[in-house]
């Protein structure tokens, strides 16, 4: 499938391309595009004003693809509350990670194209969603 | 106090009632940091994360039945600018001298209340922080206050 967003991705778009490849779409294609009405016919646009993939109500682009695709492992949940501080700081949630990954995107951003974001943050993601998941079994932060 | 050059402005009407989506709105933009040129019409210096916010905020004004347009602007005149942006510092610096008080308030009281308020004023520093583009004197001080008040309780504790 096709997938479309905003150029100059961060936290919560780089997050959802991650998602989508992960557990929607192994084969996703990206491409980014500023308007709305540029969004090649076929393709589904997430993190754009106006289309269904984005932010609604409190909700950031992460929690609204996790809710849409019924995607429920807390570790999602928990790399969700981080995307969403990074992205919105209203402190809905305590994640003090959620600093230090807007500051190393933000920063990765600065030296990357969107293309290489999506492949470097997809590892950091995949290391993310590991830590979360071992989280959760151990019941503690695994060292 | 250099101005930012390009701006990105808001402007929107919500209805009076419900009141509570008004409040939340006007929560917002003041977390943001924006300057009110008029009733319903806001401005923030532009960058993408500034735009980004508005853009997000914009979908909730027309959830809640309002009307909105962002636009990007620069303004006619450097010295309207810079009124607008010595308001936004020294509004700023009010609220880096509500800090620095605090820290020194702070100063004199037992140890577990100080680590308390340091706590405090660090997240309060760095939600000023974000909506600072000016950098007025007070930043600093404000950093040195609370920095004090930090080592006096590493002080304390040794």
């Amino acid at each position: 499938m096709r997938w479309a967003t905003r150029p100059g991705i961060h936290v919560d778009r780089t997050a959802c391309a991650w998602l989508i490849r992960r557990f929607i779409d192994p084969g996703a294609e990206f491409s980014f595009v500023a308007d709305i009405e540029d969004i090649p016919a076929g393709t589904t646009a997430f993190d754009m004003r106006g289309v269904e993939l984005s932010h609604r109500g409190r909700d950031c682009t992460f929690e609204t693809i996790l809710r849409r695709y019924e995607l429920d492992e807390s570790a999602l949940w928990d790399i969700a509350r981080i995307v969403h501080e990074a992205d919105l700081e209203d402190e809905r949630f305590d994640a003090p990670e959620a600093r230090g990954l807007d500051v190393l995107i933000r920063g990765l951003s600065m030296v990357c194209s969107d293309d290489e974001m999506l492949e470097l943050t997809g590892r950091l993601y995949d290391g993310l969603y590991e830590y979360r998941r071992r989280a959760t079994m151990l019941g503690r932060d695994p060292a | 106090m250099a101005p930012p050059g390009r701006w990105v402005l808001l402007a929107y009407r919500l209805p009076r009632e419900p009141s509570t989506p008004r409040i939340a709105v006007w929560r917002k933009l003041k977390r943001l940091g924006v300057a009110q040129l008029l009733d319903g019409l806001v401005a923030l210096p532009l960058d993408s994360r500034n735009r980004e916010q508005l853009e997000w905020l914009a979908e909730e004004i027309v959830e809640a039945g309002g009307e909105v347009s962002i636009w990007l602007a620069d303004s006619s005149t450097a010295a309207q600018e810079r009124e607008i942006a010595s308001r936004l510092a020294s509004a700023i610096a009010a609220q880096y001298a509500e800090v620095i008080g605090q820290a020194r308030d702070a100063a004199g009281k037992p140890l577990s209340q100080r680590r308390r308020t340091l706590a405090r004023l660090r997240r309060e520093l760095a939600r000023i922080r974000r909506r600072d583009y000016f950098a007025p004197v007070e930043r600093e001080e404000a950093d040195r206050a609370v920095e004090t008040l930090a080592e006096s309780i590493v002080e304390l504790a040794a």
